[in-house]
């Protein structure tokens, strides 16, 4: 007996380990997913703070399918996940609402806060979603930048903006309170990372982001 | 109980003892093992599911674990290192019982495993530019594997 108690430990322990990487596979994959890919859970949404108000809104508040994203300019994931959701809006037109949450990962992304401000300040010309595409899209030139004001006033001059006042804005009290507002409506909803992406009130697990995956999502919630 | 009484039982305790003298030190590995598998399994867990990959309030794991060196052959380098920390514990908990030659292959495994550490934390220092702290943690268990292992070895050559 004492010649195999220590292979019986170590058996022991083998099992545990598996059975451990199964179990939190499956809990990490999707805790309360049902087969559609959907999460079960209660939806947040409407029990959370509204967030900055209005918010950036793409395709009608009637849309039958509304995709709420938690998204941080500066963050990769979220940079790839920026041309899905506007092929998304290309194909669902009318029928899928995008709305974009400022939630800058701050210290994680030193110039992410600054990168928000610049969005809300083009919002408040009007030209929120044509900054948001700028900065996504430019990503990688302002990631490494030491200060990229001079960068994001190039886009406020690309994008057609006053960028006098668009220097004055994305200082000001307005953009931040906008900032912060999406940020507690975030943390009420338990978003921990970006991007994090919510459709009609319930969490999408992150890996089905991809667009075949998402597109099938969308299709379910359709057809509901 | 009286002073003649004592000295004989003394030299008893000494027979039944648990394990023989240096396995202590070997006992120590295998549970400090465990805390890095436990590490590694988290690991893969959040590799193989996708969740490394976005960013979070913690800088630095999605920048480590997103990057081309978190897979070594398309094999995630935490399901390696899990494999590699259970091996340190089944060779310890052998070494433990008596079982021969398990002794030179868990050192020269653990000195490997501390080589490869000292690597991942070159990589994340000067290529990667970011600390993930559940590799950092893995990297501290090796380095005290080592030291562990190490002294068992000289505390067994001291003892023959």
């Amino acid at each position: 007996m004492k010649r195999n108690l220590p292979i019986i430990i170590i058996l022991l322990v083998l099992v545990v380990a598996v059975g451990a990487f199964f179990v939190m596979t499956r809990s990490a994959t999707n805790p309360t997913a049902n087969t559609n890919g959907f999460s079960t859970a209660p939806s947040t949404t409407t029990a959370a703070p509204p967030g900055a108000q209005p918010p950036h809104t793409l395709g009608p508040a009637t849309a039958p399918v509304r995709l709420e994203e938690f998204g941080d300019f500066e963050c990769p994931p979220c940079g790839l996940l920026h041309p899905i959701l506007v092929k998304m809006h290309q194909e669902f037109g009318d029928k899928l609402q995008i709305t974009f949450r400022q939630f800058p990962l701050v210290p994680t992304h030193q110039h992410a806060l600054s990168a928000a401000s610049a969005a809300e300040a083009a919002g408040l010309q009007g030209k929120f979603w044509e900054m948001h595409d700028k900065l996504y899209e430019n990503q990688k030139t302002w990631h490494d930048a030491f200060d990229v004001r001079p960068i994001f006033e190039d886009f406020a001059k690309q994008i057609g903006l006053d960028v006098a006042r668009f220097k004055e804005d994305i200082n000001s009290d307005i953009v931040g309170q906008r900032i912060s507002l999406d940020g507690i409506r975030g943390h009420a909803m338990n978003v921990k990372g970006t991007p994090t992406v919510f459709i009609n009130g319930r969490e999408i697990p992150f890996e089905s982001l991809p667009e075949d995956k998402l597109r099938v999502i969308i299709n379910n919630e359709l057809a509901k | 109980m009286s002073r003649d009484e004592a000295s004989r039982v003394a030299p008893q305790s000494k027979q039944t003892s648990l394990l023989p003298s240096g396995s202590w030190w070997y006992a120590a590995a295998a549970v400090v093992s465990l805390l890095g598998l436990a590490d590694a399994i988290y690991l893969t867990v959040e590799h193989i599911t996708g969740e490394s990959v976005r960013c979070t309030i913690i800088a630095g794991c999605s920048e480590v674990l997103s990057s081309p060196y978190a897979v070594v052959g398309g094999v995630p380098l935490a399901l390696i290192g899990a494999v590699a920390y259970f091996s340190v514990f089944s060779l310890a908990t052998l070494t433990v019982f008596g079982y021969k030659g398990t002794r030179g292959l868990l050192t020269i495994l653990v000195a490997v495993m501390f080589l490869v550490s000292l690597w991942l934390i070159y990589l994340q220092a000067f290529v990667i530019h970011s600390f993930c702290q559940y590799c950092l943690f893995s990297a501290g268990i090796t380095a005290f594997l080592t030291v562990i292992v190490f002294l068992a070895r000289r505390k067994s050559a001291v003892v023959k």
